[in-house]
């Protein structure tokens, strides 16, 4: 445990040697790049299985005083950032080296390898924080990573708009978790979580700022989560490369949200108005998402709407008290659905295309990567036995046992919408007969191996937590030093089945139109043309946001900057003209005429005896 | 080590004999130049690492009597002025920026191609006014030094500038003037009343509580408000700001590199040092106003800078906005956020200083700052497009640079008093996201465009300039103590 600051620095290193040496190391760059981060995920390793023997662990250092303020720096691991710490050092060496293969031909290999170095490390980090400082540094510093991996390919122009929106859209976001960090000092008088949670149990904050603050903290995960109304940076995000897609905006950045409120659920559960605007924001964004995602076309676009909406799943988890199903889900779905990200990047890499239409019958080219994606699909879906259905199956229970039914019905929906949608992408993809017949070749090994440890993962970790024979992650999670709530689930059997048959009737609705097209492909478009079109669209959000915020940013500028040069610098021409007649006038003084001169002289010399005579012939 | 000081004030002065004796002609002015600003960076680093941290008080102290003067109204108390120097914490820290960033903009002086000679004397006489300003322990010196800063900066100004240098220089000139001015009705007051203008004497006799027999409240407040005036032109306040525009767009790079890096600085060095030493009460009675001044400063010159076309101009609307940030620090009236408006002020220094840099490479390789003539460079000059961006979020307020830190103390302090401005305030945090990105990115993002195909990217001096800017900003961002221990004595009213 006290290497601990290994995990973070080992990939800091790695960014940093990639750095110095990026003109002489160019193609061993993956190479240190996928070292460093196995060693980090050895590291991980080493912590969780001695988190199991010797429990929680906390270590802290003074970082800034001014007189009575004392910010600390620190590591900390306990149940929950054990659990992501493996999970981001394993996805992320996973992707280290799948991107051997998929950014082969890449001009900036190296400098790819670094930025991944350097999002590794401020992950690893955020995770390690324990005091609300210190993650917000390092949720800023995965921002920048995320922002430069988005703009990577810098030339492009989507790559440009999204990078630059990546960054604003959650920057908007951060300033809420920012206010709810000065407020909670002020509050609490500390920025450690401990310190908050006690202060908050002893009364110290009064239920009005515990409610305003929780929802302030809120704001920051909706924006990095891609909750609705702070989603749509994610959909534009996939311009960056796939590797990066299925690293960060898949299996760990954007969870990190979730983690946060995760986190701060001592806050959260002290608040019914906090817990209920999560659990509603969750579920809206769940089913929004995922039915943006029906028509999408775009292969990597419909993961991120997918990956939205079970990020919602997990906040509607976490609103009605399901501390256990937001992060057991959170967990699998980092496995299935970077699994997801690395098949696609597979077909993209395979083709040299995204759009879902101008693919098809790569089943029988890309058989290795078909049956991966097979595999990430049934996961996500919710297929019995599959990881997905066990968490799923946990947070539906956790809805029901809550007593939100409305919430229940739209994660119900939710559960079938997903499975119908995965299963379009995955019937277009890899179904039929290709018509086109250009060289099509399965990828290299390098990128198949990472893809078939996450396959593992995605079919088996549901059986870190099943009612049938043992809660282990649920039990493990209750061993944190926190004032978690751990509310008992008691759900009825008849969800899990009522789960398993939206799941396989949204699998077979897909499979009738889709592969045996027994009812047709563009049913929704020809029988309800303004749905189809709205959900095409994305709901218009996009559009409403440029009419409403851009606009309203350039007109108000605007509105500022022609006050600046007409009012401000007009003013500014008066005073100096007015100092320039000062001059003149005295240059006019000074005319060279002594009658002049004598003139004003003895009307002085008047004056002066005037002043005298009224005064009296004294002058104090 | 007495007179140490004293040294490294007039430092500059060797290389202003040296280059004076010089052929305008020769090779070696430019060498010298850099070496003559070389010299006073060593002795600002001696006495930054001799400085004792956490003692109360003035140190590297020196004292020589000036001229006094008798009157007839009171001949038991002559009025003295004295040639009195000394640092703080907080001036220390000032000496080492002003030497630091005078010795890099030096080798932006090399792109001059006329009259390097006269620039570099006018230039090492800027910095002997501004190390000057920072160590004088007594009002008249510290105003001389204030006018000799302003003089050199006009002259260069108004010699080396853009197409429209004498407007800026005459502008420049009008409203410095007319503070400097104000300034000095605020000295001639105080040496009249308290027959003293050495800066911790006037401190703690107003600290004393029978003082408002020498200066009523009212009077006090009066000359806080023409000290506000004052230092608000040079920091600068808006409305009073528009000089500083024109200065920005027209000057010589390296002119701006001091300028936006140090003595728009001494605007917030003066009102600390002055407005918060001498009349805290006062100060903190007007803190609202001030709060509202910083607010305006802060989303005002962000939504200026959105639209603007041109780098320099957008870069001035940006310092307008991060001054904003000073006077929010200040005006929370608490420890936390007056460090913040410190930090804010070096933080700054060191972040406009390496953007300023960065504008000269520009103009030097591509002959323009206007966005919409540049684009998709990063292809061509990816050092250059690195550091730019590094630079662009140390600006925004990245953690682990040091803006970050300056902006997070500035803030927490204001909301322990202000909350509801604080929370204002912090929207200028999103737009400065907003604007910082569009210009970097319309810069270097982008298509490649192959009529830039044969710029030449950065050199390995200005790697290297570049370089020590932003390990600076890192480390401070990283490792704040570094600040906050040497400022440790420093809070309004020390």
């Amino acid at each position: 445990m006290d290497y601990v600051w290994l995990i973070p620095v080992l990939p800091l290193l790695s960014f940093l040697i990639i750095l110095f040496t990026r003109p002489v190391i160019y193609k061993k760059a993956g190479i240190v790049g996928t070292l460093f981060s196995g060693a980090a995920f050895v590291g991980a390793l080493i912590v969780l299985f001695s988190h199991l023997e010797n429990g929680n662990f906390l270590v802290e250092g003074n970082w800034l005083s001014i007189h009575a303020l004392t910010l600390t720096v620190g590591l900390e691991v306990n149940p929950l950032n054990a659990l992501m710490l493996v999970i981001v050092t394993l996805v992320s060496f996973l992707v280290h080296m799948y991107s051997m293969g998929y950014m082969a031909d890449d001009e900036r290999f190296a400098t790819f390898f670094g930025y991944l170095g350097l999002f590794t490390f401020s992950m690893t980090a955020l995770v390690l924080s324990p005091n609300l400082l210190q993650i917000y540094f390092f949720w800023e510093l995965v921002g920048v990573c995320s922002f430069l991996l988005v703009g990577f390919y810098f030339y492009k122009p989507e790559a440009k708009a999204a990078a630059k929106k990546a960054f604003i859209v959650t920057r908007i976001g951060d300033v809420g978790l920012l206010v709810a960090i000065f407020l909670l000092y002020w509050q609490t008088g500390t920025l450690e979580l401990d310190g908050i949670f006690s202060a908050a149990e002893a009364g110290e904050l009064t239920p009005a700022m515990i409610t305003l603050t929780a929802i302030l903290i809120f704001v920051g995960a909706v924006g990095k989560s891609g909750q609705f109304p702070l989603h749509t940076w994610l959909p534009d995000a996939m311009e960056g490369p796939t590797p990066v897609s299925a690293l960060i905006h898949a299996a760990t950045m954007v969870a990190a949200g979730v983690y946060l409120v995760a986190v701060m659920f001592p806050l959260f559960t002290a608040s019914d108005v906090a817990m209920m605007t999560v659990a509603i924001t969750g579920g809206v964004t769940a089913v929004f998402a995922a039915t943006i995602a029906l028509v999408q076309n775009d292969i990597k676009r419909i993961l991120a709407y997918s990956t939205i909406s079970q990020l919602g799943y997990m906040m509607l988890a976490l609103g009605t008290a399901g501390y256990t199903a937001a992060v057991f889900h959170l967990t699998t779905h980092a496995f299935f659905k970077a699994l997801l990200f690395l098949a696609a990047g597979s077909v993209i890499h395979a083709a040299h295309e995204q759009n879902i239409h101008k693919l098809g019958g790569l089943g029988k080219k890309l058989k290795g990567t078909a049956l991966l994606f097979l595999i990430g699909s049934l996961a996500i879906a919710g297929f019995p036995l599959f990881s997905g259905f066990f968490s799923k199956d946990e947070i539906l229970a956790s809805a029901f046992s809550n007593g939100s039914y409305i919430l229940f019905g739209l994660a119900l929906l939710t559960a079938f919408l997903t499975a119908f949608y995965m299963f379009r992408l995955y019937f277009l993809v890899f179904s039929g007969e290709r018509e086109r017949n250009e060289e099509i070749k399965e990828s290299p090994r390098t990128m198949l191996i990472p893809m078939m440890v996450l396959a593992v993962l995605a079919v088996f970790s549901g059986f870190i937590h099943t009612h049938w024979f043992g809660t282990f992650l649920g039990d493990w999670l209750e061993t944190t030093p926190y004032p978690v709530l751990f509310s008992s689930i008691d759900a009825p059997y008849w969800i899990m089945i009522l789960a398993s048959a939206l799941s396989i009737g949204g699998i077979a609705l897909a499979w009738f139109m889709y592969a045996k097209q027994s009812i047709p492909r563009n049913w929704l478009y020809g029988s309800m043309k303004e749905v189809h079109h709205v959900l095409y669209r994305k709901y218009y959000v996009d559009e409403l946001y440029r009419t409403v915020f851009v606009k309203g940013l350039y007109a108000l500028s605007y509105f500022w900057s022609y006050f600046d040069r007409f009012i401000v610098e007009g003013g500014a021409t008066a005073v100096k003209g007015l100092v320039s007649q000062l001059g003149k006038t005295g240059v006019k003084v000074q005319s060279g005429q002594v009658q002049t001169y004598s003139a004003v002289a003895f009307s002085g010399l008047v004056l002066v005896l005037l002043v005298i005579a009224a005064l009296g012939g004294y002058f104090q | 080590m007495t007179g140490l000081l004293s040294i490294l004030v007039f430092s500059p002065l060797l290389g202003i004999i040296l280059l004076a004796i010089l052929s305008p002609e020769s090779h070696l002015v430019k060498r010298i130049g850099t070496l003559a600003t070389a010299l006073p960076l060593l002795l600002a680093i001696v006495v930054y690492s001799l400085f004792e941290r956490g003692v109360e008080g003035i140190q590297f102290q020196e004292t020589v009597t000036w001229f006094e003067m008798m009157t007839s109204i009171s001949p038991n108390e002559p009025y003295i002025i004295s040639y009195e120097l000394g640092v703080t914490g907080l001036s220390v820290l000032f000496l080492f920026l002003t030497s630091l960033i005078t010795f890099l903009a030096s080798f932006a002086v090399h792109r001059i191609t006329s009259g390097t000679k006269g620039f570099f004397i006018l230039f090492l006489a800027l910095e002997l006014g501004m190390l000057g300003v920072f160590s004088s322990e007594n009002l008249f010196l510290f105003f001389l030094f204030f006018e000799v800063t302003l003089v050199s900066t006009f002259l260069l100004l108004g010699r080396w500038g853009g197409f429209h240098k004498e407007r800026a220089a005459f502008s420049f000139l009008i409203y410095n003037g007319i503070g400097s001015v104000l300034l000095l009705i605020v000295i001639i007051t105080l040496f009249v009343e308290l027959h003293t203008t050495n800066i911790t004497e006037i401190t703690s006799m107003l600290k004393d509580t029978d003082s408002f027999e020498f200066l009523s409240y009212n009077m006090r407040m009066w000359m806080l408000v023409l000290l506000l005036f004052a230092f608000g032109t040079k920091l600068p306040i808006v409305p009073l700001h528009s000089w500083m525009v024109r200065v920005h767009v027209e000057a010589p790079i390296a002119l701006v590199m001091i300028h936006a890096g140090v003595l728009l600085k001494i605007g917030a060095y003066g009102l600390i040092r002055f407005g918060g030493g001498f009349f805290p009460e006062q100060l903190q009675d007007i803190a609202l106003v001030l709060a509202i001044l910083g607010l305006i400063n802060l989303l005002y010159g962000a939504f200026i800078a959105f639209v603007q076309t041109e780098l320099r101009a957008l870069l001035a609307y940006s310092s307008i906005s991060h001054m904003g940030i000073v006077l929010l620090g200040l005006a929370s009236f608490n420890s936390v956020g007056v460090q913040g408006a410190i930090f804010q002020t070096i933080s700054h220094g060191l972040i406009a200083a390496l953007l300023f840099l960065l504008i000269g490479v520009l103009l030097d390789r591509f002959g323009t700052t206007r966005i919409s003539e540049l684009g998709g460079i990063a292809s061509q000059t990816p050092l250059f497009a690195g550091f730019f961006l590094a630079a662009g979020l140390a600006s925004l307020g990245l953690p682990g640079m040091s803006g970050f830190i300056s902006e997070f103390l500035a803030f927490l302090g204001l909301f322990e008093s202000m909350p509801v401005i604080g929370a204002i305030g912090v929207l200028g945090i999103i737009l400065t996201a907003v604007y910082i990105l569009r210009a970097v990115l319309a810069v270097t993002f982008g298509e490649r465009r192959p009529s830039f195909d044969r710029k030449m990217d950065l050199s390995a001096t200005e790697v290297a300039s570049s370089a020590v800017l932003l390990i600076l900003i890192i480390w401070i961002g990283v490792y704040p103590a570094i600040l906050s221990n040497t400022l440790r004595t420093i809070g309004i009213g020390g």
